[in-house]
């Protein structure tokens, strides 16, 4: 796709650094220092323990697929080529859990359950979004 | 401690025309539905001293919205707030009306709503959408879709069980010659199924409609009630909550999401159970929403919503008579507004030929939030409306 007429992400100050390391081709989130929990979305206090120190600890990427739908309405005309498409929920392996598009098969093979892993998508000199694809072996 | 069982009161309710009509902005909407349900309690703007209103699906810098709305009717309020629970906003207005005229600031409550435009087509324009929107899964039908699809895998669920809500709604609606979709006629189970998917696995008949409108109730105590031009609908109880949900930054705290501590709260405080309901009014902007509401609140053991509604039970006529009106996907997305409109009316008796054979108590909810952000917060809000 030559133009990209579609959202884009806005990042925070709270979550510019996740941005900023997918664009490095990396998953990172933050790991609470005072009690281990990893969080997500970015936010600048644990909500678990509600300590204010952590780590942006790189992930390993793996993870299942905790829930998949297909849109066969273009919600807006950005996505009107790519319908119908999946968007679906991950459960990472360290915990949480995130929007996505699985990539690298078709919608009708995706399974609740189903191992993926990240690959990072470039879709503008400034823009990198992690999306999934079926875990290879897996 | 003190107990707000029927301690207040719905003593008006008004609805303005609504539809696909686009005279109004959501101010004009909201005027008139304050207007009609004023004189339908038979007040005077002057002893109206409270005043809520939703806030509008474009909030932007609309600041001290509800206030303008007092000011455009003169009325001489003691309290107002403008309020968001997104689509529980109705219910929870009404619970804070309660709260408020029980405190003393005020003695009654307007809670009011108007909408002109398409909720969805604001979605843009909300911030914070940055871990969703770049994958395309935009507004508030991916959401049910996904808890849908986690419904169908975890009990067995299927789309023809949803398809039996969307059935019978459309059958009440058919009994309400105001409701957006009278004049489509009921739908089988087979155009159910037929229907295109929107976001799969919903159909569009799993969808409500979208609805430009207004509407409003009036909330005073059930003492200032008794003199009224129409017998009140006092509030035995009243619940909610609020929780993050489907993206699960909250695994710890299960027993808090679905809407449960909404129920608990609201039949404790009314000393009632679910099975004492002659007619509820369940906040339906998806079928999905109406069987994890009905398991949540108690109706049903979870897990079993979808054969719970096989037998049409949800239909005037059926043992569960649920959304007489037609509800958000029938009647019009009122935003809620239409269910308390509704429960009022069934707890009156006013309702002709969907009128539940008497009906003396009537449980109503609210449900929304920000469906689309991260996490995904969802407001849960509950009612039991009684006939003294």
């Amino acid at each position: 796709m030559s133009e990209w007429e579609k959202f884009l992400p806005q990042p925070t100050e709270d979550s510019e650094p996740y941005w900023d390391y997918a664009g490095k081709g990396e998953l990172r989130m933050q790991k609470c220092k005072s009690c281990g929990h990893v969080r997500f979305p970015p936010s600048v206090i644990c909500p678990r323990c509600w300590s204010q120190e952590y780590e942006w600890v790189k992930l390993s990427g793996r993870g299942q697929v905790w829930s998949w739908v297909i849109f066969h309405q273009a919600f807006y005309p950005g996505y009107a080529a790519d319908v119908p498409y999946n968007t679906a929920i991950i459960q990472l392996e360290e915990g949480p859990s995130l929007h996505t598009n699985i990539i690298g098969c078709r919608n009708e093979e995706i399974y609740i359950g189903m191992p993926v892993e990240v690959v990072f998508e470039k879709v503008t000199d400034e823009v990198t979004l992690p999306k999934f694809r079926p875990a290879k072996g897996g | 401690m003190t107990n707000l069982k029927d301690r207040c009161a719905i003593v008006g309710v008004g609805l303005t025309k609504f539809g696909k009509i686009f005279d109004k902005s959501p101010i004009g909407f909201t005027l008139e539905g304050i207007k009609r349900a004023v004189d339908d309690a038979g007040l005077t703007r002057d002893e109206v001293d409270g005043l809520l209103v939703a806030m509008p699906a474009m909030m932007g810098e609309e600041h001290a919205w509800a206030a303008r709305i007092g000011a455009l009717l003169e009325l001489p309020l003691t309290f107002s707030a403008t309020m968001d629970a997104g689509g529980a906003t109705p219910v929870v207005m009404v619970q804070t009306a309660a709260l408020a005229i029980e405190a003393g600031m005020c003695r009654t409550v307007v809670c009011a709503y108007g909408h002109s435009e398409n909720p969805q087509g604001a979605a843009f324009a909300i911030p914070n959408l940055e871990f969703t929107m770049p994958y395309a899964d935009i507004g508030a039908t991916p959401l049910q879709a996904h808890i849908a699809r986690r419904h169908m895998h975890d009990y067995g669920t299927t789309s023809a069980q949803l398809g039996q809500v969307a059935v019978a709604f459309r059958h009440n609606a058919c009994l309400n010659p105001d409701a957006q979709m009278y004049s489509k006629g009921p739908i089988t189970l087979e155009q159910h199924q037929a229907s295109r998917f929107i976001v799969e696995p919903l159909h569009l008949l799993d969808c409500c409609v979208q609805t430009c409108g207004g509407g409003a109730v009036v909330v005073t105590s059930a003492e200032r009630a008794k003199d009224l031009k129409h017998p009140p609908a006092l509030i035995s109880g009243l619940g909610q909550s609020h929780s993050a949900e489907v993206i699960m930054p909250w695994p710890e705290k299960q027993d808090h999401r679905g809407g449960v501590p909404a129920g608990k709260m609201c039949f404790a405080m009314a000393g009632m159970k679910p099975a004492d309901m002659d007619v509820i009014q369940i906040y339906d902007g998806f079928t999905i929403l109406v069987l994890t509401e009905l398991e949540g609140y108690g109706f049903c053991p979870k897990g079993e919503s979808g054969r719970f509604v096989e037998d049409g039970k949800l239909k005037v006529g059926g043992a569960l008579p649920c959304c007489t009106a037609g509800g958000l996907l029938s009647e019009g997305h009122l935003m809620g507004m239409g269910h308390l409109v509704e429960g009022v009316r069934q707890i009156r008796g006013d309702c002709g030929t969907r009128q539940v054979k008497d009906a003396e108590l009537c449980f109503v909810t609210g449900y929304g939030g920000a469906p689309h952000t991260y996490p995904a917060v969802l407001c849960y809000a509950t009612l039991i409306l009684r006939r003294p």
